[in-house]
This record gives C-alpha cells, structure tokens and sequence, in this order.
C-alpha cells in the first residue's frame, strides 16, 4: 500500500493546536451574550477581539443556532470550529473545542445563582433595567476569560461592598442643600 | 428656571433612591420602550435617536456629574444593541479620572466595555490606572486592576507591571486575586516582559486564601502547557492540595452543589493531567487522590458529572494504570446510558479518549454509540462521527465512510461539510485495503469531486487540495503492478477521474460567476504540477 503521505488525520487539528501554543492571548472564554427568547440582547461580555460589526454578525448567527434547538438536546452546540455552552434564558458561552462543557454550564449556573442572591430572585426585568450591575457582577466571577472566583460568597460581599461606597456617596451628593448649592 | 427645572429633575432622582435602579425615568422609558419594540428596525430608530439627543446633551457645558454617569449607562447599553456611539468614549475616559467610587466604577465599566487595548484613547487612562492601583481604598485598586486586564497591551505593560508584582503582596484577599489573574493576562500579551516574575506565581500557589490560589492556577496551566517539564517538582504540591480540597478542608462558601470546590479540583485535574503524561513516576503521586475523587463524585448533580469527566480525561492522559481505567470505563458506561443528552454527550468523548488506549473499550458500547449517532441532535451525531473517525480500521473504514457521506448530503452548513468530506477521503487514504479499491471508491462516489468543488467554492482548503494532489500523484505514479490487466483497469478508472474532474470544474467554471472561475483558474495554474499531471495522463490514456 502506498503511503501518500503520514498520517495526516489531525492535519487540521493539530495546525489548529500549534496556532494556539505560538499565541498566548489566548482566552479560555472567548465571549458571553445573553439574549431572551425573542433574540433581544441583555448583556454582552467579550474576551476575545471582536468588531462591532462581527459582533452583530456572532449574535444573529447563534440567536439563530441556538434558538431553535429543542429543549431536551445538548446544552452544546458547535459553531465555527468552536464550542458554545448555553443554558436557559440564554445565557451562552464561547469556548475552545478541548474545554469541559459540563464545567461551562455550571459556571452559567454559577453566575445565574448569584445574580439571584444579589437580585432576590432574578428575573429578566432585572437584568434588562440593572444590566450595568450584571455587568459588575459578571466582572467579579470571569476576568479576561477565566474563572476567577467560584465562592458565592466572597462576589456578594465585593459587590456588597462597592455598592455601600456607592450609596454613601449617592446620599451625600443626594442631601437637598448639596443639590441647591451644586445648581448655583 | 432652567436651574428650577434642573433641581426638581434632580429631587425626582433623588427620591427614588436605591429605588429600583437609581436611574432616570427617561432611562427606565427608554429600555421599556425598546423592549416593546416590534421589530429590530424600530428598536434601531428608537436606539438612533437616544443616540443623537445623546450626543447634543453630553456636549453642553457643566453637565452634573451624576447626569454624566447616566449618560455613559445609557452610550454603553446603545453599543450593547450594536450601535455606535465612540462619540462618548472620552467622557466614559474622563469618568474614570474622578475620585468618587460610584463614578470611577462606572467610568472603568464603560471604558472596558468601549475600547479595547490598542485604542486610541488608552494612553489617557493608563496614568489614572496607575494612580489607582497606589490607592488607600482597596475596591478602588479593584477597579483599575479589572480594567488592566482588558486594556493594558504589550506597549504599557511595563507603566504597571511593577505596582502589579507589589500588589500580590496586599492585605487583602481581592486585589491579590486580581493582580495574579493581571500578571497572568500580561503574561499572555508578551511573555517576555513578564518572564522574569513567574515565580510569583508559585509563590501565590500558597496562598492563605483559597480564593487567590484557585486564581493562581489559571496562569500555572498556561505555562505548564507550554512547558511542562519545568513544573514537574510541583506535582506533589498540586496532589495534596486536591487531597485537602477533596476532603473537605476548604471553607464551605467553596461549595457548589454539595461538591467541595469542584471548580478548583477541575483546574487541578487539568494540570495534573499534563504533568502525568507520558510520566510513569509523576503519574504515581497521582493514582490515589483521583481514586478518591472517582469513589467520592456525585454522580446526580452536573457539577459532580463535571469533575467526573475531568477525572476520566485526566486518567486516560497520565501513564496508564488498569484500577483507574476501569473506574473510568464504568464512569463512561455511566454517561453513555444516561437519559441526559449532556451526558451522552461527555460520553462519548470519554470513550474517544479511553479507545487510545484500549482500543477494544468500544466494542461494549456499539449500540449505544450506534444510538447517538441517530439521535437528531446534530451536536450529539457530530460528536459521535468524530468518535468513529477515531476509531476506524481497515476492516470497517467501508461502512464508517459511507455513514459519513450520508450525513455530509443531508446537512446544510458548507463549513461542517468540507470537513467531513475531507475527512473521508483522508481515512479511506489511510486505511484503503488497497489502492485500487480506493481509486474505485473515489470514483463510484464521485466523491473527490464533491470535495474539490467545496474546496474551490470555499476558497482552497490546503487539506483538501493536498489530498487532491496526491491523488493525481498516485495515479501519475502508477502502481508498479505487473498485472497488465489490472494497471490498464486501473489506468482506465483514472482516465475516468481526469475527465469527471475537468468536467466538474467547467461545469463550476460556467456555472458560476465569474470571480470564483478566476480562483478556480487561478488554483489550477498555479498547481502546475496537478496540470501537468491531468494533461500527461489524460494524453496517455488517450493513445494507449
């Protein structure tokens, strides 16, 4: 048998993983989007270089993947050469084709659960009028596409904690006479 | 009255307190108003014109602050819809200058939100950053620690790099955790302006906290994937502190689920799975605290599934040993009969990874691999082809291959079936009985020119134009057969190939337009060799 050449089955692959190794900005998320059912964006965190035009492009493409999927398939899909994990209200991650799935998806319900805590039952108006404050919160758990923080609790307490900053500070600026003589 | 108006919108503000966003009613309007919108054409009207009031307003002079920072809420929420507003960015870059926490914060936010390393803007910020990470309040140094993980590229590293490496020291717990997850984002952007400190990161692998360890582990598996031999002494390190985090001695806000720290144990079985590999004494530290995680796993919950997978992809990577593949066999079994699409899923790439190294694992499972692959989940059936095309023989590369083509007709993404044509050719390449069944098997699907004509249509996959030009190879090449009969039958089945081919390229040529003939004409006269070889053949066959 002629030997064409060696064995070339992970030719793809493995010119993939060698791109990989030579450039370390690498993200291990590459983007989080949340969208509701209707494909309304909610919230948008990106961790890899994205233009806004390619942005707008990656939301239309997944809204559409992801949508129309069935409710009991794989919270998986495969989407140009790279995996995206998401979970209900569609919450979706970005990931590279080696991470673990089951781990991404319980990083969404990681995510979801604190917004709950901080929220009292989130639902999607909270996350529509306080998206800033998802954002805030987003940043605590995830930071340039890693996992930074996985207790619950230590995110509350930060959150807890810039957000009293913020309060004093809202009081002090909100006192009538501060207002009166800031208009002057 | 101006003034009048503007102390009454401000009381109104003011009233609503912690209320239920602290934002204008104008704002609570807006985003009311674009959740009603009928369709993304009015949603893009609704959002233009906020955009352009926006702009007159945030241009007039003495704009309160705080009106400022709803402004900055309101540019980041248009750019989130997809909407340009880079007229606010230097506001949203003033905004970080200012002192008050509330302002800073949401300055930051938006600047890391708005801009990304190279932008224009950053060397306004980069001063402001460096100022705020010397700050007294440390959820200050919070912030502008965040930001330089988005913002701060190669060229100004070395302005924060060294309050950074001081910041590891901090008191407290959340800026040391942040400067870890910083040093290791600097680390990616250039590793040579951060090589000389990586052993801060060993040294932040002891960390009282649990928290900045767990971080610590982010940066040590990047450069344990680059170069694993240097790490090998911290094996034993990485096995006790999985012991500890298994037995439960972290404290219990690292829960999640009723799994102790899974997140953290996955991390490590990551790294250890590196560090084992291909290593029969580093493995050996290894066997007895994944033992204790395979018995101790929750298999109800998906977390507890997760770190079960981790622990499979773990033992399958590290040197073998038979007590721990078989727990990962079971574990396998598990997931392949699980009701769970998940973990059908996980299933089946457990078992790709277990056939290299027990090829015969596979045998047990057929049905229920055999399942998957019908079941109309397209993510589930492109799992389980990828496990096939690992585990095809010469004995059944037939039946795979034909399966594959099957599917590569009936779905629709041009993407997908490009490579799963090339894929095909490449196995029946691989593990052809003989050449001649696979000059045949080529021919009677027709199938190297579906490929070839994917391969033009998207632009010359370099795979599949190579496996095309051995193709030709081989045939130029003959087959150093003795057998008259069987060289011409073969000759004559090549003859066959050279024509289907050069018809299936005019036919591509005229019927399509006329930039993709260019690039058709262009990959064929630039391969002078596949020309060379179409027109010598074509001319032979002809005459003999």
């Amino acid at each position: 048998m002629v030997r064409l050449y060696p064995n070339r089955c992970q030719l793809v692959g493995s010119a993939f993983i060698s791109g990989f190794l030579i450039s370390l900005v690498r993200s291990f998320i590459h983007f989080v989007i949340l969208i509701s059912r209707q494909g309304k964006v909610r919230l948008t965190k990106w961790y890899s270089p994205y233009q806004q035009k390619e942005r707008s492009t990656v939301i239309r493409e997944l809204s559409g993947l992801i949508l129309t999927r069935g409710p009991k398939l794989c919270n998986f899909v495969e989407w140009k050469g790279f995996k995206v994990v998401y979970a209900s209200l569609y919450f979706c991650i970005c990931i590279d084709p080696d991470d673990n799935e089951l781990e991404i998806l319980e990083i969404i319900h990681h995510f979801v659960e604190i917004l709950d805590r901080y929220f009292g039952s989130v639902c999607e108006l909270d996350l529509i009028f306080n998206f800033h404050k998802a954002y805030y919160i987003l940043d605590e758990i995830l930071i340039a596409g890693e996992l930074q923080e996985s207790s619950k609790k230590t995110v509350a307490r930060l959150i807890a904690a810039q957000d009293s900053l913020v309060e004093t500070a809202k009081e002090e600026t909100g006192s009538i006479s501060n207002m009166i003589s800031q208009a002057m | 009255m101006e003034q009048l108006k503007t102390i009454g919108r401000e009381l109104a503000m003011g009233s609503q307190g912690g209320g239920w966003t602290g934002q204008s009613k104008e704002f609570l309007d807006l985003v009311k108003s674009i959740g009603e919108a009928r369709s993304k054409a009015e949603e893009d009207r609704i959002i233009l014109r906020e955009i352009e009031s926006l702009r007159r307003r945030i241009a007039e002079p003495d704009v309160p602050r705080r009106r400022m920072k709803e402004y900055i809420i309101r540019l980041v929420y248009a750019e989130m819809l997809g909407h340009d507003a880079s007229f606010g960015y230097i506001h949203a870059v003033k905004m970080t200058h200012d002192d008050s926490l509330s302002l800073k914060r949401t300055g930051y936010l938006a600047v890391t939100l708005f801009l990304s390393d190279d932008h224009d803007l950053i060397i306004l910020i980069v001063n402001t950053i460096q100022k705020d990470l010397r700050s007294d309040n440390y959820l200050i140094v919070c912030a502008a620690l965040t930001a330089a993980c988005k913002l701060i590229n190669e060229e100004t590293i070395p302005a924060v790099l060294p309050q950074v490496v001081d910041l590891l020291a901090h008191p407290k717990e959340a800026v040391r955790k942040k400067a870890v997850m910083a040093l290791h984002r600097f680390y990616q952007r250039s590793p040579a302006s951060v090589s000389h400190l990586i052993s801060n990161f060993r040294k932040r692998l002891c960390d009282n906290d649990p928290g900045v360890m767990g971080a610590t582990l982010c940066p040590l598996f990047d450069l344990i994937t680059a170069d694993v031999n240097s790490y090998k002494d911290l094996v034993i390190s990485f096995v006790s502190i999985l012991k500890q985090v298994a037995e439960r001695r972290l404290p219990k806000a690292y829960d999640y689920h009723q799994m102790a720290a899974p997140f953290i144990q996955i991390k490590l079985l990551k790294i250890l799975a590196l560090l084992g590999s291909g290593d029969k004494q580093a493995s050996g530290h290894i066997y007895n605290v994944l033992g204790d995680i395979f018995r101790k796993c929750e298999s109800s919950s998906n977390i507890g599934n997760a770190v079960l997978y981790e622990c499979i992809c773990c033992v399958s990577s590290i040197y073998p040993n038979a007590k721990l593949l078989d727990a990962a066999a079971e574990s396998t079994s598990k997931f392949l009969k699980s009701e769970s699409h998940n973990l059908k899923y996980l299933g089946i790439d457990a078992l790709g990874r277990l056939i290299k190294i027990n090829p015969d694992v596979a045998e047990e499972h057929q049905l229920a691999v055999i399942d998957c692959l019908e079941d109309p989940d397209d993510t589930l059936k492109r799992k389980t082809f990828e496990l096939l095309y690992k585990m095809t023989k010469s004995t059944n590369v037939e039946v795979i291959v034909d399966r594959m083509i099957d599917y590569m007709i009936s779905i629709n993404d041009n993407h997908y079936k490009t490579e799963i044509a090339s894929r095909c050719v490449e196995l029946a390449e691989q593990f052809a009985p003989s050449n001649q069944w696979f000059i045949q098997f080529s021919v009677s699907n027709n199938f190297t020119f579906q490929t070839m004509n994917k391969v033009f249509e998207h632009a010359g996959d370099l795979v599949n134009v190579r496996v095309a030009h051995n193709l030709m190879r081989l045939i130029a090449e003959g087959f150093g057969e003795d057998d008259e009969g069987a060289d011409s039958q073969l000759r004559s089945s090549a003859f066959n190939i050279e024509l289907l081919f050069l018809h299936s390229e005019l036919e591509f040529i005229y019927g399509n337009s006329t930039h993709i003939a260019a690039k058709i004409l262009n990959n064929i006269l630039c391969n002078k060799f596949l020309k060379m070889v179409l027109i010598f053949y074509s001319c032979m066959c002809l005459f003999s």
